[in-house]
């Protein structure tokens, strides 16, 4: 058994049968805290999804004022 | 249909974003005055380019004070002309077909690029303000040579510039590659 | 490697008896094995492949030359159509034919029609591919140096060209296989909603059964005639544009078995659900609509069609992004889930109770995050006048290394050590080194992908040998060309490195002797389930009939101008290299 393998099965708050692909993670079935439909708000994905936003929005910008309107001759007719 | 209020706003900033991307297209296309290659060059019969007027004669043609045209020939794996010479502050119409395959045209650094089919012609205005030296590169795979294909363009300060004879430029790339394949162009046929 | 409470003695034979009924293994042994068939198709290509990729990031940064430039254009052919082709396709072929069975919980109508299909495909790649290799033996006159975009005039042999259409016909058959078993679960089943899964594959085959027209109309009818040497060259414009008519969508085909596995496949590793059922249907059914009516994007650049045609097919195109971006919300709602249930909290928190330890799951987030990233220069790609900059040059194979090497590959990979016990009943060989493989392919592909949008930034062509020309001087906006070189062939090295050790994982998984455990083949029911959305989402015919009027009414204007251009078969056009000599002038 390998050390991480150890480290895993201590992990406590897993869930499932079959988490990992080998089979070697068995959870426990008793800490699976179940959260329903209506408890449930993904608001670390809204944040994550908002940060992305601005991203995007930041990039396109330089991507095209700065990158593309920037670069030299450009065709016009 | 259930869909989670958060998921909600998502759906409004995608929107945005499209919305956003179509407009700054828009703008370009309207405000900075950038066309796309279009059908305005019309078709030509690839293999009758020495009777077409313009091909016939690759190069440089001054059509006005600061209007120049140039036609150039794509075919594997060259440009013709090899050189192309054109003073700064100048408006340029490239007229670019191919006598064999399908090309490319791009002119390394700038955003003049257009892909070159052979019977169409691609034709674009491009505005050169400053000198400078370009080189010109087929970005359209072409056949085993296709890595030697490339040109120059040489954008000289308007003082400095004296238009060429008509006589026909030297053809360029580096014809002697390690290819195999032989042109099949318009000579051989 | 060894885990605790195994004996000696266990044998894969005697622990299949331990699997649970439910496991796919024992309630579709002959389904599992046209699976493992596929699956193996699929990743000896992705070898070959993968080797081909490696000498072409070695070959084109002139750091090692082991080809000749000539021949680069051949590896590069049979990179493009193994793995952006076969190794996806076949991929495909096996991921839904288990989805479809296991959804709807019946094998296929016919053994023998399944096993047909396989053939089929596995004929036509078979032709392809002999006339692609025979191209690096000059004594053979067969070639087919076309690349994986294939139009007029660039020639390859007629084998290359049937071989596909065979290929072609035996997706299409795959896809009548998956229908009839729809159709049969469906007599059985009058009234209740599509399963997921199932919907997901008649969808994507909807389209593909559209999309696949494109293609089959260049090839069949104008360029095996053609190459036979009985008709005359036909318009290579016309081929163009019927190439892209498939060309577009097929990005599509490689990406929803990838989003297959994120929407079903994903949320259970995590540990959660999935978020919205529903919304999985609407944005299956918008790729559905709007893949195929876009094509003339790929054709921004290129003279002889109207920017108006070009203005419409930028705008859907953009309309499509609006499925990848819903489903990025969903997606990730549903690994968010996961890692709640695990007890994480926080905005940013929650991420560090997801099961990162699992190659599975970290494949497939790495694979999103990269899709990420590769949506973002995809969005440049798409828009239209910026195409002017990127066109052609480096900056489109980095792009998409990120789409179909990155989003589809890896997923695919990280799917294969989920997938591949269930179908062999075998114990993952390691997982330590198969979480080590996924990251690497991460590293790998952050290296070659930036260099290569930088390269094509500066204005570095794609497909060359030999991107050192004596006339050009290549000005990067930061670092140098020959950095971006060393970090080009650097990523590339690492990526060879990776795809090995995958092959060797799943390699001596299929022969591993220890048995798999924990194979319950259910999937956790959506949070928002289909029961929350309108049944008009299922009717597939109403779809169909829409993404048709849609397809006609995005081509059939720039094609009747096309042929109103130069027409059919227009004078002067020669084929090149000219492989048979043209049978009407033999007979002359
Ligand atoms: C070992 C991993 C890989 C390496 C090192 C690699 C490397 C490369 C390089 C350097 C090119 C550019 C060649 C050029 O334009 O001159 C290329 C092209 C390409 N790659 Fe990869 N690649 C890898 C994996 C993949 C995967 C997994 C896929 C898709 C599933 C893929 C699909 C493609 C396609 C479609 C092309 C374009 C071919 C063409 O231009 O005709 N590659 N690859
Ligand atoms: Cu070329
Ligand atoms: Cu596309």
């Amino acid at each position: 058994m390998t050390a991480t393998e150890a480290e895993a099965e201590a992990d406590s708050a897993v869930v499932g049968d079959d988490v990992y692909t080998d089979g070697t993670l068995v959870r426990d079935p008793d800490i699976e805290e179940s959260l329903s439909q209506d408890e449930y708000d993904p608001k670390g994905t809204l944040a994550l999804l908002l940060v992305y936003f601005l991203i995007l929005a930041l990039m396109w910008t330089y991507m095209y004022f700065v990158e593309f309107l920037g670069n030299g001759a450009t065709v016009v007719g | 249909m259930h869909v989670h209020n958060y998921e909600k706003l998502w759906l409004g900033a995608s929107l945005l974003l499209i919305v956003g991307f179509i407009s700054t297209i828009v703008y370009g296309a309207a405000g900075a005055g950038i066309t796309m290659v279009n059908d305005e060059g019309g078709q030509v019969n690839p293999k009758e380019l020495g009777n077409t007027s313009g091909f016939d004669d690759p190069g440089v043609t001054k059509v006005g004070p600061n209007e120049y045209e140039v036609h150039i020939v794509a075919l594997q794996f060259a440009f013709q002309p090899g050189t192309v010479e054109l003073p700064a502050n100048s408006t340029v119409t490239f007229y670019v077909t191919s006598r064999d395959v399908v090309h490319g045209f791009e002119v390394a650094g700038t955003n003049a690029n257009t892909m070159v089919i052979p019977g169409e012609v691609s034709q674009i205005t491009v505005e050169f303000d400053e000198p400078g030296e370009y080189g010109i590169v087929c970005h359209e795979y072409c056949g085993a040579g296709h890595h030697s294909m490339a040109a120059e363009l040489i954008v000289r300060e308007p003082s400095n510039f004296t238009m060429q004879d008509d006589t026909q430029t030297p053809t360029s790339g580096n014809e002697t590659t390690n290819a195999t394949a032989t042109p099949t162009g318009g000579e051989s046929a | 490697m060894s885990t605790p409470g195994e004996t000696a003695g266990e044998t894969v034979e005697s622990a299949r008896e331990m699997l649970p009924d439910n496991s796919f293994l024992i309630q579709y042994p002959h389904v599992s094995r046209v699976v493992r068939s596929l699956f193996l198709t699929a990743f000896v290509a992705f070898g070959i492949g993968a080797f081909m990729g490696v000498l072409q990031a070695l070959h084109r940064t002139g750091i090692a030359r082991i080809v000749e430039s000539a021949d680069y254009y051949t590896f590069l052919t049979l990179h493009g159509v193994l793995l952006a082709i076969v190794f996806t396709i076949f991929f495909l072929a096996g991921v839904f034919t288990w989805a479809n069975t296991r959804s709807l919980d019946r094998p296929p109508v016919s053994k023998r029609f399944t096993w047909f299909w396989v053939v089929t495909m596995s004929a036509g790649t078979a032709m392809a591919g002999i006339a692609m290799l025979a191209g690096l033996l000059p004594s053979i006159d067969i070639s087919a140096d076309v690349l994986f975009t294939f139009y007029a005039p660039l020639q390859a042999h007629p084998i290359f060209y049937i071989g596909l259409a065979v290929f072609v016909i035996g997706t299409w058959l795959a896809g009548i296989d998956w229908f009839r078993q729809f159709l049969a679960w469906r007599r059985e089943h009058p009234d209740e909603r599509i399963p997921l899964q199932s919907f997901m594959v008649l969808t994507t085959m909807i389209m593909w059964f559209i999309a696949t027209l494109g293609v089959a109309v260049e090839v069949v009818v104008f360029l095996i005639p053609w190459s036979l040497g009985i008709m005359p060259a036909p318009n290579p414009l016309l081929t163009r544009t019927l190439f892209w008519f498939f060309g577009h969508p097929i990005v599509y085909f490689w990406l929803m078995p990838a989003y297959l596995l994120w929407y079903t496949v994903l949320p259970k590793i995590a540990g959660g659900r999935l978020f919205s059922d529903p919304l999985a249907r609407v944005v299956f059914v918008l790729f559905l609509l709007l893949s195929t009516p876009v094509g003339i994007h790929h054709q921004y650049l290129d003279p002889g069609i109207a920017e108006g045609f070009k203005f419409i097919a930028m705008t859907n195109t953009m309309f499509l992004l609006l499925p990848s971006l819903l489903t990025a919300f969903t997606v990730v709602a549903s690994i968010e889930h996961g890692a709640r249930q695990r007890g994480g909290t926080g905005y940013f928190g929650w991420l560090k109770a997801l099961p990162w330890r699992d190659p599975a799951f970290t494949g497939m987030a790495l694979a999103g995050l990269m899709f990420a990233a590769g949506g973002f220069s995809g969005m440049v790609n798409a828009g239209m006048n910026i195409n002017y900059l990127v066109h052609n040059t480096l900056w489109v194979p980095g792009h998409f290394h990120l789409t179909v090497g990155t989003a589809v590959a890896l997923s695919f990979m990280a799917g294969a050590y989920w997938l591949v016990p269930r179908i062999t009943g075998r114990k993952l060989y390691s997982r330590p080194i198969g979480l080590f493989q996924v990251v690497l392919w991460f590293v790998g592909m952050v290296f070659m992908s930036a260099a290569m949008h930088r390269g094509g930034l500066a204005g570095i062509p794609r497909r060359t040998a030999e991107p050192q020309y004596p006339q050009v001087a290549f000005e990067t906006v930061a670092g140098s060309v020959g950095s971006l070189r060393l970090q080009l062939a650097f990523g590339g090295v690492l990526l060879f490195v990776s795809a090995l050790l995958f092959l060797m994982n799943v390699g001596l998984t299929a022969m591993n002797n220890k048995p798999a455990r924990g194979l319950d083949s259910a999937l956790p029911p959506a949070l928002s389930g289909p029961e929350q959305s309108p049944t008009v989402l299922d009717n597939l015919k109403l779809w169909a009939l829409i993404a048709v009027v849609l397809v006609i009414l995005a081509y059939s204007l720039p094609l009747y101008s096309i042929v109103q251009g130069a027409g059919l078969y227009p004078a002067g056009q020669e084929a090149s290299p000219a492989v048979i000599a043209p049978l009407l002038e033999v007979i002359a």
